[in-house]
Order: structure tokens, then sequence, then C-alpha cells
């Protein structure tokens, strides 16, 4: 499982790293890093309570 | 007889419809009021319509219900610009406060400047702060006896305080402050001209003085910082100034009064908190997502259809974040307050490039704030013979918010 990032419509909520830290980084302003994000085994019910707190639509579970 | 309110030529009948953000009755103070009821009753509606007469001066705009359809306006910088003059017209002036009133790719340089200065992981570093202060004011009052007015005597304190000390303007003046923001952001067009004067030139003070004694704070931040590889003019350091400045003084104050009156009107959901202070977060989060205060107001920069309605170049469009945030759509039971809602994707700090720069230090001042008033007052109430009275308009919000917990 992959979460999809689309970097350009993130806004700096944070609401990602709120809720999963380990899983979404922070660049200096705020804002999650681009580049599509490997969910380990185990956490992938997080990831997708994490993605769907995106208010901008900004994150998608993918297949990897 | 009061006149039929303008509607351009260009809105079809079909697409007025009656309400009104300012004047509507359950906009206008009222005692034991719920304003964000009467909104989330939009939702009944049609995504779009228009509303002769909705803003602050007077002007019609098309109001904006639905969350989908909020996203649709307030990613789109291109077609929808948030250059109105808020602050300078009421000087007579023309320019924009920044970033606030800039659009795409113009905001992003300005924005990638300030984010990093309030940044979730930066804000943290203010959380002892916003704490010593939080108990500092609660201690005091609890001191005093067992009823307080809460926005005199702890939100506002609280909020600006914090606020303040981030800009590194001195708190001695914080209700003179308070009083400016009133008059600016509540008030007729006189007393918003005397506002504007009076923190412009309040503010240009204290940027002659730091760019004279550099000191570890905001201002000082402002006069040395770079864009683009020079550093700004002094037109860009006020018109920054002058948003942050006011961005600080009413919003994250008004969402603790909210939250505090409708607590003491639910003593269950109080208890629920008492129970498990844990899911404080997560409480903070749903009560921003049901009592919002801001509406962001966008201007058209072409002709296009938004919802089946007709927007012409030039028209406002209304985004209130108490009516997204109300959007069967989005939020299942969008009525009920669950301290435990998952996929909180509220719009309480807008949506798009314009997201509330101060987001991350509002939501710790707010869960700081009831955090520590839930570990010191007991069960509280509205205290009987007094009503709390409850507003709408370009910020919504509640005043004489009288606690009691003997």
């Amino acid at each position: 499982m992959i979460i999809k990032v689309d970097r350009e419509k993130c806004a700096g909520h944070a609401r990602c790293w709120a809720l999963a830290p380990d899983l979404f980084e922070l660049d200096d302003e705020g804002y999650v890093l681009p580049g599509d994000i490997l969910v380990p085994p185990g956490q992938e019910a997080l990831a997708g309570r994490a993605t769907r707190a995106c208010p901008e639509r900004a994150l998608s579970i993918g297949e990897d | 007889m009061a006149s039929q309110p303008k509607v351009p030529d260009h809105v079809p009948a079909h697409c007025v419809g009656a309400f009104n953000l300012y004047k509507s009755p359950e906009m206008r103070p009222t005692p034991f009021g719920d304003p964000f009821a009467a909104v989330a009753k939009l939702l009944d509606g049609p995504s779009v319509f228009y509303a002769p007469e909705t803003t602050r001066d007077g002007q019609g705009a098309w109001i904006v219900t639905t969350a989908e359809e909020q996203r649709n306006v307030l990613q789109d910088g291109a077609s929808y610009s948030s250059y109105r003059r808020i602050f300078s017209s009421a000087i007579g002036e023309d320019w924009p406060v920044i970033p606030l009133e800039l659009d795409p790719p113009e905001h992003g340089k300005y924005r990638s400047m300030l984010n990093p200065l309030l940044s979730p992981k930066r804000v943290a570093a203010l959380e002892p702060f916003v704490t010593a202060k939080a108990v500092e004011l609660i201690e005091g009052l609890k001191a005093r006896g067992t009823s307080a007015e809460v926005m005199t005597e702890f939100a506002f304190p609280l909020a600006v305080s914090v606020f303040l000390a981030f800009l590194g303007i001195p708190d001695d003046r914080l209700m003179e402050f308070v009083g400016w923001a009133n008059e600016l952001l509540h008030m007729g067009p006189a007393e918003r001209t005397a506002a504007a004067h009076k923190i412009l030139n309040f503010l240009e003070g204290m940027i002659a003085q730091r760019k004279e004694e550099p000191a570890d704070d905001f201002m000082t931040f402002l006069v040395q910082a770079q864009v683009e590889g020079r550093p700004l003019t002094d037109q860009e350091i006020r018109s920054i100034a002058v948003l942050l400045f006011i961005g600080g003084l009413d919003t994250v104050a008004t969402a603790i009064g909210l939250d505090l009156y409708f607590l003491a009107r639910n003593p269950d959901r109080q208890q629920e908190l008492r129970d498990d202070p844990a899911i404080m977060p997560s409480a903070v989060e749903e009560m921003l997502r049901a009592f919002p205060s801001v509406t962001p107001i966008r201007t058209a920069t072409r002709d296009m259809d938004l919802g089946g309605c007709p927007i012409k170049k030039g028209d406002l469009v209304s985004c209130p974040s108490m009516a997204s945030s109300r959007d069967p759509a989005e939020f299942p039971d969008p009525n009920t307050i669950d301290f435990n809602r998952e996929d909180n994707r509220h719009t309480a700090f807008s949506y798009g490039p314009h997201r509330c720069l101060g987001s991350h230090l509002a939501r710790r001042e707010i869960i700081i704030a009831l955090n520590e008033w839930f570990a010191r007052i007991p069960p509280f109430r509205i205290k009987e013979g007094t009503a709390p009275v409850t507003f709408g308009g370009f910020v919504f919000g509640v005043e004489n918010l009288v606690l009691d917990w003997s």
C-alpha cells in the first residue's frame, strides 16, 4: 500500500502528520514532503485515517 | 418602508436567497442565540445562491454553502482573487494586507517566508508560555470568586497576550488593542477608520523601533527579512504587520469563548471531557468544526458557472466556514457534536493556499486553554440572571459570557 501525495494541493494543515507523525514528514514550512509514501505492513488503517484527514484532498491511497 | 435590496441584472431571480450574514435575525446580537444552527439550515437549500447586501459594507455576494463548492473556490486563486482592500479601504488607501490579499504565485513567496515561523513544530516551543499564562489567568479569577466573565477575564487576555508575545509587542495595552480590533471588525465606518489609523500608527512606531534596536521577535524578523534576495520594503512590512496584528486579536479568543458557551450549557459534555481528558484534541477539532467564526470572501476574476449559478467577473463570492462545516455530504450527522468524530476535515481554517497561517498556534492555544480550565474549574454553567449574547457577521462570536462554578 502506498499513499500518493499531490504536493501542489498541500496547504500545510498538517492533519496527516498530527495523526501519523511516523508516516508523514513535514518540511520546514510545515508542508508534507513530495513523493509517494510506502506504508509499512500493519499501518494500513492508520494510513487510511490520516489520508482521509486531509481537508484539501491532497492524499490518496494507491497500490505499490 | 425599506427599499428592495439591489440585485444585479445578471443574477436570475431563482438564484436569489433571503439569507444575510449580518442582518438575518439570528445573525444579530441574540441572548442565548445559536447563529451556527441558522447557517446550518442553508445546507437544505442550493449549494450557491445570491445574497443581496450580505457583506459588512452592504454589497451583495454569492454565498457558497457546501464543502465541495467552497473547495472549488478557495483552492482556485486564479479564478477567485483574494484582493479586497479589507484594511487599506478603511483609510482611503489601496494596498493588500500580505499574504492574505495576494493571489498565487505572488502570494507564495511571502507565505514561504512566514510559514516556518508558525509551523506545527515551531509553535510547540510556545506551549510553556501559553500554559503558564492560562494557569495565571485561571488562578487569578478563581481567587476572585466563583464566577467570571470569561471573555474579558480569560479568553481575550490569554489569546492576545500569547500573540503579542510572539509579535514582540508588550502586553500592557492588551485590552486597548482588543478594543481596536472590535472597532475595526465589528463597528461602523467612522470607528473602523479611526481604529485602522490607530493600529497603523502603533505598528509603524514598533517597526521604526525594531529597525533601531533589533530584538528576538517577529517584528525584528520582518524588518530583517528578505524576499527574492532583497529586504522587504516599508510598505510590505506594514502590510504584513497589520495582518498578523489583526489576525491574532479576535479569532482564538472567540473560539475559546464559543467552546465554553457550548460546554456551560451542556454539563454532560463537560463530564465527557472530565472522564477522558485524552480526547481534548479531538474534541477541540470537533468544536472548531461546529463553531468556526470566519467567512472568507473572494472576487471572481472572470465570468463562470458555479453550482449552476452565473458568476460574473467582479462578483463577490462568500464562503462561510460555518456552512461548509455543517455539510451533511462531508460530515455525517453534521449538527451532532461528536468529540470522537473521524475524518474531521473541517473548514475552520479555510481551504487552499490561504489556509490560516496561525492555525497550528490557534489549535494549541485552544487545547491548552480548555485543558487548564478543566483541570482547575469544577463543573460550570451560565450564571443565573445573566445572558450570553451571540452574534454573526464577519467574525461570529459570543460576549457577556459569565460562568458560575459555585
